[in-house]
């Protein structure tokens, strides 16, 4: 074991890559949630963008269109949540896991009938490496951020927009507002229904793109089951970032780099000892339980997260 | 707490509309893309039950998903969601697997409660922490049942690919040691009756679980206590029962009942523990235990039937050349449909039919 394996830039980079896609459904997570819904659907949303963006790359041969339709893949999963869960007050954990159970069916059921057991065509489109003026230039800097795609410099600009819309605009404050107390907020005018309804559908876009950086950025095809539960690490990440989307950020970046450590470390020893690389992996769910316990800091849900809202007039 | 609601969406209505509702948009589905929903559902009927190995084969799936299912229900009974059964099924696997091989020169009669009991332990020790963390942090059970299911796909990876679990002779897929003999459930069709059939003791395991959680529930103080907390947990606290002691016990509970699925799985049916071993029967619980409505007959039919569903989709795919995924959609469906209930009940107040308490 090395420095150079704990902290050279080949880690570094992969740390970023590893946290792009659970940054995103972090973000998913925290819209959605600070408005008062929980969307546990996020990981069946990533696989919905997952396969439609691969999906329509192959019909269309055109990136934007690709990207596009992973998007509304993943909107229109989230729209069928916001629907039981805002419209209909049904349990949001069940439906939830029962539109997670349907992304997972759907997307295998048509990878099967469509590609069969050959796989995904390989001359497919891809989100290209955007590299940024002056940085990749530059010594160990340009190693880790010369080489990143597109979507990862997307997703950092999104936290930090999605940052200042929560705490520094007025329609963030609304959003949080009908997500701490759905009464008071109905009461001075706010339209609950339909902000819960658009940080829903918002929630399933930004998980979708998460897919899509998956298929689209990193793998350039579609296996069944691909996300493999980075949807729960987002929920995970929102969690340990403390319900903020700096937090995570913070939080994607430091699962990403367990992530990433975990591979480089692979048949690597202490002495006579292999390191246990698959333990690192356990890093995000253990923490994010200590997290939530208050062993370290104590992360406070929104008050009404999870509780459906009926309006007094009906 | 609940809602007033007509009489006829009551009893066995829903969860018979929901199952009736998924097949019809299933079919629908395959025919939008380019099958006969048809030939599907031939295909899958025959496949669950078409011959006595394919009905033996459909109770082998069976049994673990009503096992799982009484997990599920018994932490809804108490007002507590388990979407941590799959994780304590896995603990409790990997215990009875670490049991039955390291035992594995002890004859049946000593393993074979060992190792049950490993797979009950762990799973109820599992669950408990979940539990514990309820009742002395008011952590949301959801949160950390489901993080706790992520955690032992890891650890399980570690334990049998580089850890102490590991089989020096496992070729391709990371394996632990087999148990021994006495730790196995034995088959108990006879071979002249269904030949190869794979029907083991486990059937009687998961009978006997689910007259316990009838008598737990219904016929015991405790289950009394379990159910009034479920239905109040205010009233429940008014009336001297205290809610806090009560989670741990409930989740502990749930996950015995969840780490004895995935005893029978070692003991009955793989004999070790493989990674990928489980096919998300924890997850598909969630589904049996609300078509059941939690309750014992309820979550024994629901089983059967996804078990059906699931035995039936394999040769669904393999006969009819129909993606065997068509199940999963079917079931999300019936998940969503029985979610939405209150679909249903706003329907059902519209029609004007006499309001009466659930």
């Amino acid at each position: 074991m090395t420095i150079e394996m704990l902290l050279g830039a080949g880690v570094l980079a992969a740390m970023l890559r590893l946290a792009t896609p659970i940054l995103f459904a972090a973000l998913g997570g925290v819209i959605t949630e600070r408005s008062g819904v929980t969307n546990i659907a996020l990981e069946g949303c990533m696989l919905m963008g997952a396969f439609f963006a691969i999906f329509a790359a192959d019909r269309t041969h055109s990136l934007g269109l690709a990207v596009a339709a992973g998007v509304l893949a993943g909107v229109f999963l989230a729209a069928l949540h916001a629907l039981a869960s805002v419209t209909f007050r049904a349990d949001q954990i069940v439906t939830g896991m029962a539109l997670n159970i349907l992304a997972l069916g759907l997307t295998s059921y048509l990878n099967f009938e469509v590609y069969g057991l050959t796989g995904t065509p390989a001359d497919l489109p891809t989100i290209p490496v955007l590299p940024i003026p002056g940085l990749s230039g530059l010594p160990l800097v340009g190693d880790v951020l010369g080489r990143q795609s597109a979507l990862v410099w997307l997703a950092i600009v999104v936290t930090v927009l999605l940052q200042l819309y929560l705490f520094r605009t007025i329609p963030g404050l609304r959003l949080r507002a009908v997500g701490e107390h759905p009464r008071a907020a109905d009461t001075v005018g706010i339209n609950v229904y339909a902000t819960r309804y658009l940080a829903v559908l918002a929630s399933g876009g930004l998980a979708a793109l998460g897919g899509v950086y998956l298929s689209m950025a990193v793998a350039g095809s579609f296996t069944d089951n691909m996300t493999g539960g980075r949807g729960f690490i987002g929920l995970a990440a929102m969690i340990f970032g403390r319900w903020t989307p700096i937090g995570a950020l913070v939080a994607s970046l430091i699962f990403g780099y367990g992530d990433a450590l975990s591979v480089t470390l692979q048949g690597t020893s202490i002495g006579d000892v292999r390191i246990p690389v698959q333990l690192l992996s356990t890093i995000p769910y253990v923490l994010t339980i200590f997290a939530v316990a208050g062993f370290v800091g104590r992360s406070r849900m929104p008050a009404a997260d999870g509780q459906p809202y009926e309006s007094e007039g009906h | 707490m609940r809602q007033p609601t007509a009489q006829w969406a009551q009893g066995p209505l829903i969860p018979v509309i929901s199952v009736l509702v998924a097949l019809l948009l299933g079919a629908l589905f395959v025919l939008l893309s380019g099958n006969d929903p048809i030939a599907a559902y031939v295909a899958l009927v025959r496949g669950a039950f078409g011959s006595p190995y394919d009905v033996t084969e459909t109770l082998v799936t069976a049994i673990p998903l009503t096992l799982a299912g009484l997990s599920v229900a018994v932490a809804f009974r108490t007002g507590l969601f388990n979407i941590g059964a799959q994780g304590q099924l896995l603990v409790g696997a990997l215990a009875a697997g670490a049991v039955g091989a390291r035992f594995g020169d002890l004859p049946a009669i000593l393993l074979l409660p060992m190792t049950v009991a490993a797979g009950v332990l762990a799973g109820a020790g599992y669950g408990a922490i979940a539990g514990w963390l309820k009742a002395t942090r008011g952590v949301n059970e959801v949160i950390t049942t489901i993080m706790l299911n992520y955690t032992v796909v890891f650890v399980m990876h570690w334990l049998l690919q580089n850890g102490p679990m590991t089989a020096r002779n496992a070729f391709g897929t990371p394996a632990s040691a087999r148990i021994g003999d006495g730790a196995i459930l034995p088959i108990i069709i006879p071979n002249e009756l269904v030949p190869l059939s794979r029907l083991h003791a486990g059937l009687l395991l998961a009978i006997v679980a689910v007259v316990v959680f009838w008598f737990l529930l219904w016929r015991t103080s405790l289950g009394y206590e379990l159910r009034a907390v479920g239905l109040g947990p205010r009233a429940a606290a008014q009336a001297g029962i205290d809610p806090a002691r009560r989670m741990v016990l409930v989740m502990a509970i749930a996950g015995g009942f969840a780490g004895l699925a995935g005893m029978i799985q070692v003991s009955g049916v793989f004999h070790r523990v493989f990674d990928g071993f489980s096919a998300g029967f924890g997850f598909d619980a969630i589904a049996v235990a609300l078509l059941g409505k939690n309750s014992p007959i309820g979550i024994t039919l629901a089983a059967i039937l996804f078990g059906a569903f699931q035995r039936g989709g394999t040769i669904m795919q393999s006969d009819a050349n129909i993606s065997s995924h068509l199940v999963e959609i079917v079931e999300a469906i019936v998940l969503f449909v029985i979610a939405a209930e209150t679909i249903v009940r706003a329907l059902a107040k519209r029609r004007g039919t006499p309001a009466e308490a659930l």
